[in-house]
């Protein structure tokens, strides 16, 4: 891929390559499944022990997690649907997990059950969680610890050619120049210039993974705004299109509702959905990223 | 600079944590910086010593104090990063923005600058998911780092957005030549400035300094350093630090003083800074006093 003039070529140490899964926990999973289906995910998997499934579209792989244990909860102890994490493909698992951790990453606590994978992760934003994944392709970590659905087509296609883009996270107020420190120090992501944004959510820093294959936006509170409660976390995700109004009117035809209104309007660019039940967007976004496999 | 930057530690009075924190209340004071022991010292428990604090109302400046951090290797090296977790994880319960971490003064610690900053930089990383910044000071007695300028050599150094300075008066003014050190240092990488003063004009030993330092401690306008603890904050405020102010007064007399009249002292204290500072910062109004005379 060519490097434009005066943007660095960021260093790859733990080999990212990309998104493996984004993982969603909720206690309705139900009602979360069904917005699934109508973004154009289908369930293709089911976990060998715990109340997790595996929906896929495309080259998007999406966990829905709804075990008792990893269920959110919020300030009054009611449980939430949240982006409970992000996966990254990586060279070496172990050793991306052994690298973050000296560089003063959290562990995760294991919680594999006999025959399944430890997959290592580290604290993320919030309650969020990253996972390393260094096993990908041919022999997959869905084989070990998911037996596929009956009848499921195991590789759906992907609407409009959809595919991840990237993730936004919040950041409390004046904290967006610690989270940079994070990506940049532990996984190499680098920050684009200001200004440079893709979509229609135009605030905030943007982050380019080092594999660019992926992006982070972190956006803080709007100012003067006191009446939001603001927690830092792992917002939404973007999917990527190279056809947006294509993609809008096949998931328009789905039942899926964009945003209108105020500065947030369709375009081109991008669109916003609107907040589904238990606060869940998704963002699409006008993409040059290939959906070709790698 | 206005009232609401200035705090007290709990450090400075004695009693338990709820007489503390009502003392400093009634006393005008907005902020608290907490030590470990008000916590994990409570007779009920940490989760009601967190919720007392939270239910006060005041608002956390910081949480102290993680101490023999840097330097270390090997299982020394583990031992203290579990020790610092832990700190964070009390610290992020009670909703303080800041960890304070004192210049080690282990004699198993290297001084060795690099090791020195990759540790303090895995602690500042540390630090980023649970919200809170790291903050650096220089112990006037520190093995390896216990002058500000050497403190302020290791943040520029890690340039990590999450690593700043502690400014503590004290430790600057036992070591002498520190306030023109504060013209170096970008005020943006302040984190906090601790204030207190000390009733002597020299402090000649390491031991004198200790001792010092933990018993014999004065709120700033009650010791002999008037002068330099005034230029000391006027420097900071000229330079444009925006953050808190927070009072670190070990002594042994005022652990014998009801709160109140401890507060009472912090908070004249404030008046005594506030004036100071604004009078010698305002050369205008100055020339125009001198002017009739």
């Amino acid at each position: 891929m060519p490097v434009s003039e005066g943007h660095p070529t960021p260093t790859n140490r733990l080999g990212l390559d990309g998104l493996e899964f984004i993982e969603f926990t909720t206690s309705q999973l139900l009602v979360l499944g069904a917005l699934l289906e109508k973004m154009g995910f289908r369930p293709v998997a089911r976990h060998r022990s715990r109340e997790v499934l595996l929906y896929r579209q495309g080259r998007m792989n999406l966990v829905v997690n709804a075990h008792p244990g990893a269920v959110r909860v919020d300030a009054t102890g009611q449980p939430v649907t949240a982006l409970g994490a992000m996966a990254l493909r990586v060279a070496d698992a172990g050793d991306a997990h052994r690298r973050t951790i000296e560089l003063g990453a959290w562990d995760l606590p294991t919680r594999a059950a006999a025959m399944e994978l430890i997959i290592p992760g580290i604290r993320g934003a919030g309650d969020s969680h990253i996972y390393f994944v260094d096993r990908h392709g041919d022999f997959s970590i869905y084989d070990v610890d998911f037996t596929p659905i009956a009848g499921a087509d195991p590789n759906p296609p992907a609407l409009a050619d959809l595919h991840y883009f990237g993730v936004v996270q919040t950041a409390y107020p004046e904290r967006t120049a610690a989270w940079l420190e994070f990506y940049q120090s532990l996984f190499g992501f680098s920050v684009l210039p200001s200004g440079r944004f893709f979509g229609v959510v135009n605030t905030g820093v943007l982050l380019e993974s080092p594999c660019r294959k992926f992006f982070l936006q972190l956006i803080e509170p709007p100012a003067a705004d006191g009446d939001v409660v603001w927690e830092e976390g792992l917002l939404r995700i973007g999917l990527g299109t190279p056809d947006v109004p294509a993609a809008m009117r096949a998931l328009q035809a789905r039942g899926i509702v964009f945003v209108d209104r105020g500065s947030i309007r369709p375009t081109d660019r991008g669109a916003v959905t609107q907040l589904y039940p238990g606060g869940v967007s998704f963002e699409l976004v006008h993409s040059h990223l290939s959906t070709s496999p790698a | 600079m206005r009232l609401t930057d200035f705090g007290m530690d709990t450090i400075t009075l004695a009693g338990p944590l709820e007489a503390k924190l009502r003392a400093m209340q009634a006393a005008g004071f907005t902020q608290v910086m907490l030590s470990a022991r008000d916590v994990v010292g409570h007779p009920e428990g940490e989760a009601t010593a967190i919720a007392r604090v939270r239910a006060s109302g005041l608002r956390v400046t910081g949480f102290q104090v993680l101490r023999d951090f840097e330097g270390l290797s090997g299982h020394l090296h583990d031992y203290k990063v579990d020790i610092a977790k832990s700190m964070l994880q009390l610290g992020h319960a009670l909703g303080a923005p800041l960890l304070l971490v004192c210049s080690s003064t282990s004699t198993h610690a290297t001084g060795e600058l690099e090791a020195v900053v990759a540790d303090l930089r895995k602690l500042a990383m540390l630090a980023v998911p649970l919200g809170m910044r790291v903050a650096y000071e220089a112990l006037s007695w520190g093995r390896h780092a216990h002058q500000l300028a050497q403190a302020w050599a290791v943040v520029e150094r890690a340039k990590h957005a999450n690593l700043g300075l502690c400014v503590d008066s004290f430790h600057a003014l036992a070591n002498e030549g520190a306030v023109d050190t504060l013209d170096m240092i970008d005020p943006a990488k302040v984190f906090l400035v601790q204030l207190s003063d000390f009733l002597w004009q020299q402090i000649r030993s390491r031991e004198e300094r200790i001792e010092t330092a933990r018993h014999l401690r004065v709120f700033p306008g009650e010791g002999v350093h008037n002068d330099l603890v005034a230029e000391l904050v006027r420097r900071l405020e000229r330079r444009g630090y925006a953050g808190d102010y927070s009072f670190e007064v070990f002594n042994d007399d005022y652990a014998q003083m009801p709160l109140a009249s401890v507060c009472e002292r912090a908070m004249r204290s404030v008046h005594w800074i506030a004036g100071r500072v604004a009078r010698r910062s305002l050369p205008v109004l100055r020339e125009v006093r001198a002017g009739p005379r």
